[in-house]
C-alpha cells in the first residue's frame, strides 16, 4: 500500500506539473468556448447597422416591404417568434437588435439606379433591392451590395421576400389579411422527448453536442496522457529505472500506480474544467440564447465524469501495454492504432447510436468495453438507458481494465529483459504464461 | 599454465557451516537457449564485501538481478538473510544497477527521497540522511536540479545514496565504479569500506580487477555463466604461490628470453614483470638477470588478481565439477 501510494504520487505530481497539463486543462476549454461562440458573435458583429435602400415602384408598397423586412430579420433570431412575425402588429414588438436600416426609394429611374451603385461603391449604403414592379413581373428582382453575403445570406432574402411577395399578391387578388395570414403561416415542429415520464425540450442538435464535446475531451485527453503514459513505461525500461523501482516495488504495483496517479490527472481535469465551466462558461451560454437549451441535468454530468475517467484508463492502460512491449517511442507509434482505431469506431457509431439508441445492436455495441466510454455516455444523454445495462457496461469496462493492467504489468517485468527487437506475439503470450506477476 | 592448478574453492569448512546473507546454490538461468548463468554456487558472508568478477556477458548481471529477485532462476535456490527471497526483504537491501536508472525528468532531493520512501524511510528522516550524504558527495549546489542536467557520474552518485539511503543490511551494485572519475572512485571506495566495517554486506560485480583486489575479502570469478574460481582473495593468491617477479634493471635484457625460467613477461616501462616458468628457481633468474645487467629492484611477488582473472578465463572451466 505504502509503495503504491508512493508511485501514485509521483506520477500524479509528474504529469500535472507539465506544461502540457496546463495546457489542456485551462486552454482546450477555453478553445472550445471560443469555438462555441465566437462566430456566433462574430456573425452578428459583422451585421451591426447595415444600411440598404429598397428601390420600389410605390412608397406604400416599399413601407410595407421595410415592415416585412425587419420583422422577418428579428424573428429569425428567435425560432418560437414565427407567428408574432407573420402578424402585422410588429410595431409594437421589441428590437433585440437594431441590426438593419432600410430607406424606401419610390424613385425607379436608371438615374437613380446609377446614383445607387456610385452608392454601394462608395460604402454610403451597403447594398439596395431593386423591387420595382416591372422587376417582379418579370421575376428578376436584384440584389446589389459589395459582397455576396450580408444582409442575411442570400437564401434568406429570397426566402424573406417570397413570403412577402406571397402575402401581397394573395392579399392584391382579394383574400383578408386573416386568410392570407392563415394560408402563410408556417408550421414548426418542436422535439419533445420523453424521460421518466417528464417532457423535455433539448433538442436533438444540443443533445448530439454533449457527446460530441465528450468525445472530443476524451480524444484529446487520451491521445496526449496516453501518449505520456507509453513514453513513461519505456523511459523507466530503457533507464533501468525499473530494475531500481522491482528492487523495491511489484511491478503490479508500479503498473497500478502509474494508472491510478494518471486516472487521479484525468480528475483533477474534470474538476477544473467543472469548476472553470461554472465560473466562466455558464453565464457565458446563458447570455447566447441559442445555448440556453445546454442545460445539463447532474445526471448526465456525473455520467460524463464517470465514463470519461474510465475510458481514459482504459486507453492508458493500452498505451501503457503499448510500451511495455515495444522498446522504443517509434516502434510504440507504430502500434498507436491499438487506441486509435476503437476511438475511431466509436466516433463513428456515435450517428447510428444517437439516431437509434434502443436498437439491439446499438445495446450491445455500447456494452464493449473498448466503445463504452463514448457509446454508453452517449445513450445516457439522448435516452437513458435501463439502470442493468449501464451498470454491466460499467462492471464490463472496470473488469478489462483491470484484466489489461495485470497482463500489462506481467509483459513490463518480462520486458526488462528485452534489448532491441519488438517480441512478436507468440513470445508475448509465453512471458504471460511464464511470469507470475 | 600455472605452476599449480589452485583450488577452486579455498573457504574453510567453518565458514561453510555459517549461514550466509546470501546464498546461491546450483543457481541456473536460461535465455532461450542461451544459458546466461549455469549452475552458480557461492556463498557471501555478512559484513563482508564480496566481489563478482568476469569479462562482459559472463553472466554477473544476470545472477545479481536473481539475488535481488527481479528475475527468477530456472532451477536452485537463492537464500537471503537465510530464508528464500520475500518481498518484506526489499526493504533490507539496495540495490544500484548497471545502467544508471532515474527519472531524467525528476529533481535530484525529489528522486532520492522517493526511492528513500519506497523502500519505508519516512520522508523526513530520508531528507535529513540526504543532506549528509549529498554533502559528502559534493552534490549538495545540485539537489534542486533535474536529474539530466547532471553529468553521468553525478547522476551515478545521486544513484548510489539513492540505493543506500534506507541503510540496507545488503548492498548489491553492478558495476558500481564505471564511469566515476578518480576522485570520486576514491571517495565510493572509502564508502564502502566503511559501510563494511559497520556490519553491512555488500555485493559487487566488476570486471575492473583493481577495485576488487583493493576492496573485497572473497570473490567469484564467472566466465560463461560458470564459476571458475571461487573464495577468500588471499588464499586464493597464497593458492597460485609467489611466481611472480618484478624486476627493475639496467642494460642487457636478454635474460628475459630465457625460456626454460621465464614463461612470459610484461614490460611496463619502468619494470618488467616476469612470470616464472613452471619449477623455475627464482633464484637462476636472480643470477642470469644480474650477470648482464644492473638490477635495483627485484621482488618475488604475489600474482595480481588480473593476472589470476586472464589465467582462469583463458583455461577451460574444468573445475566446475569441484564446485
Amino acid at each position: 500500500m505504502r509503495n503504491l501510494w508512493l508511485i501514485i504520487k509521483r506520477e500524479y505530481l509528474e504529469r500535472v506539473r507539465t506544461r502540457s497539463f496546463l495546457i489542456l486543462t485551462l486552454l482546450l476549454p477555453a478553445i472550445m468556448t471560443v469555438v462555441m461562440i465566437l462566430p456566433a458573435k462574430l456573425a452578428t458583429m459583422g451585421e451591426k447597422a447595415q444600411h440598404v435602400v429598397v428601390v420600389t415602384s410605390t412608397t406604400q408598397f416599399g413601407e410595407m416591404v421595410r415592415q416585412r423586412f425587419l420583422s422577418a430579420m428579428t424573428a429569425t433570431d428567435n425560432d418560437d417568434d414565427d407567428d408574432a412575425a407573420s402578424s402585422q402588429s410588429n410595431a409594437s414588438k421589441p428590437k433585440p437588435e437594431q441590426e438593419y436600416v432600410i430607406d424606401v426609394d419610390a424613385n425607379p429611374t436608371d438615374a437613380e439606379r446609377d446614383v445607387l451603385r456610385d452608392k454601394v461603391s462608395s460604402q454610403a449604403i451597403d447594398g439596395y433591392l431593386w423591387l420595382t414592379d416591372d422587376a417582379i413581373a418579370s421575376g428578376k428582382v436584384s440584389w446589389t451590395s459589395r459582397s455576396m453575403a450580408g444582409f442575411g445570406e442570400r437564401a434568406r432574402l429570397s426566402e424573406t421576400l417570397n413570403r412577402i411577395l406571397q402575402y401581397d399578391r394573395l392579399s392584391s387578388s382579394g383574400l383578408t389579411a386573416e386568410q392570407t395570414e392563415r394560408l402563410l403561416k408556417p408550421i414548426k415542429v418542436e422535439a419533445v422527448r420523453v424521460e421518466h415520464g417528464h417532457e423535455s425540450k433539448g433538442s436533438g442538435g444540443s443533445k448530439f453536442l454533449e457527446v460530441v464535446v465528450m468525445v472530443m475531451l476524451l480524444y484529446m485527453a487520451v491521445l496526449l496522457y496516453g501518449i505520456s503514459v507509453m513514453r513513461s513505461v519505456l523511459e523507466e525500461k530503457t533507464s533501468r529505472i525499473l530494475e531500481v523501482l522491482l528492487s523495491s516495488a511489484t511491478s503490479t504495483q508500479l503498473m497500478a500506480g502509474k494508472l491510478l496517479g494518471v486516472g487521479a490527472v484525468g480528475l483533477t481535469q474534470i474538476l477544473v474544467w467543472v469548476v472553470l465551466a461554472g465560473v466562466f462558461a455558464f453565464p457565458a451560454m446563458a447570455m447566447q440564447p441559442s445555448f440556453s437549451e445546454l442545460q445539463i441535468p447532474l445526471g448526465v454530468l456525473f455520467a460524463f465524469a464517470l465514463f470519461f475517467l474510465l475510458g481514459y484508463l482504459l486507453y492508458s492502460t493500452i498505451y501503457a501495454t503499448i510500451g511495455a512491449i515495444t522498446t522504443t517511442e517509434q516502434e510504440g507509434q507504430q502500434l498507436q492504432f491499438l487506441v486509435v482505431i476503437p476511438l475511431v469506431l466509436s466516433v463513428f457509431m456515435l450517428g447510428p447510436v444517437v439516431r437509434n439508441p434502443d436498437a439491439p445492436a446499438m445495446v450491445w455495441m455500447s456494452m464493449v468495453p473498448f466503445f463504452a466510454p463514448v457509446l454508453m455516455y452517449a445513450r445516457i444523454v439522448v435516452q437513458t438507458p435501463p439502470l442493468w445495462q449501464i451498470a454491466l457496461s460499467l462492471l464490463l469496462l472496470i473488469g478489462t481494465i483491470a484484466g489489461i493492467m495485470v497482463l500489462c504489468a506481467r509483459i513490463y517485468r518480462i520486458g526488462i529483459l528485452i534489448y532491441g527487437k519488438r517480441p512478436n506475439l507468440p513470445e508475448i503470450l509465453k512471458w504471460l504464461k511464464y511470469a507470475k506477476a | 599454465m600455472a605452476p599449480t592448478s589452485p583450488p577452486v574453492s579455498v573457504r574453510s569448512s567453518a565458514a561453510r557451516n555459517r549461514a550466509g546473507t546470501v546464498e546461491l546454490n546450483v543457481v541456473r538461468k536460461c535465455y532461450g537457449d542461451f544459458v546466461a548463468v549455469d549452475d552458480i554456487s557461492f556463498s557471501i558472508q555478512p559484513g563482508k564485501i564480496y566481489g563478482l568478477l568476469g569479462p562482459n556477458g559472463a553472466g554477473k548481471t544476470s545472477t545479481l538481478r536473481m539475488i535481488i529477485g527481479i528475475i527468477v532462476p530456472d532451477s536452485g535456490q537463492i537464500t537471503v538473510f537465510g530464508e528464500p527471497l520475500k518481498r518484506e526483504h526489499k526493504d533490507r537491501f539496495g540495490y544500484l544497477p548497471e545502467e544508471r536508472g532515474l527519472y531524467k525528468k525528476m529533481k535530484v532531493l525529489e528522486h532520492v527521497l522517493f526511492l528513500a520512501q519506497l523502500k519505508g524511510l519516512s520522508s523526513a528522516e530520508a531528507l535529513k540522511r540526504a543532506r549528509t550524504w549529498f554533502d559528502r558527495f559534493e552534490l549538495s549546489a545540485w539537489t534542486g536540479k533535474k536529474v539530466e542536467e547532471l553529468s553521468k557520474g553525478m547522476q551515478q552518485k545521486v544513484q548510489f545514496i539513492g540505493a543506500i539511503l534506507h541503510d540496507p543490511e545488503l548492498i548489491v551494485m553492478d558495476e558500481p565504479f564505471s564511469g566515476l572519475d578518480p576522485a570520486s572512485t576514491v571517495l565510493l571506495k572509502d564508502v564502502l569500506l566503511e559501510l563494511a566495517k559497520s556490519g553491512k554486506t555488500i555485493l559487487f560485480s566488476t570486471h575492473g580487477m583493481d577495485q576488487a583486489e583493493k576492496l573485497c575479502h572473497s570473490i567469484c570469478l564467472v566466465n560463461h555463466g560458470r564459476v571458475v574460481l571461487e573464495g577468500d582473495l588471499n588464499q586464493i593468491k597464497a593458492g597460485y604461490g609467489r611466481c611472480n617477479v618484478q624486476i627493475k634493471y639496467d642494460g642487457d635484457a636478454h635474460f628475459l628470453q630465457e625460456s626454460r625460467l621465464v614463461q612470459s613477461f610484461n614490460d611496463y616501462g619502468n619494470y618488467v614483470e616476469v612470470r616464472l616458468a613452471p619449477s623455475a628457481d627464482a633464484q637462476e633468474l636472480l643470477k642470469l638477470a644480474s650477470a648482464g645487467a644492473r638490477l635495483s629492484k627485484f621482488e618475488l611477488m604475489e600474482p595480481s588478481l588480473e593476472e589470476i582473472f586472464i589465467d582462469a578465463v583463458s583455461k577451460p572451466a574444468v573445475e566446475k565439477t569441484n564446485a
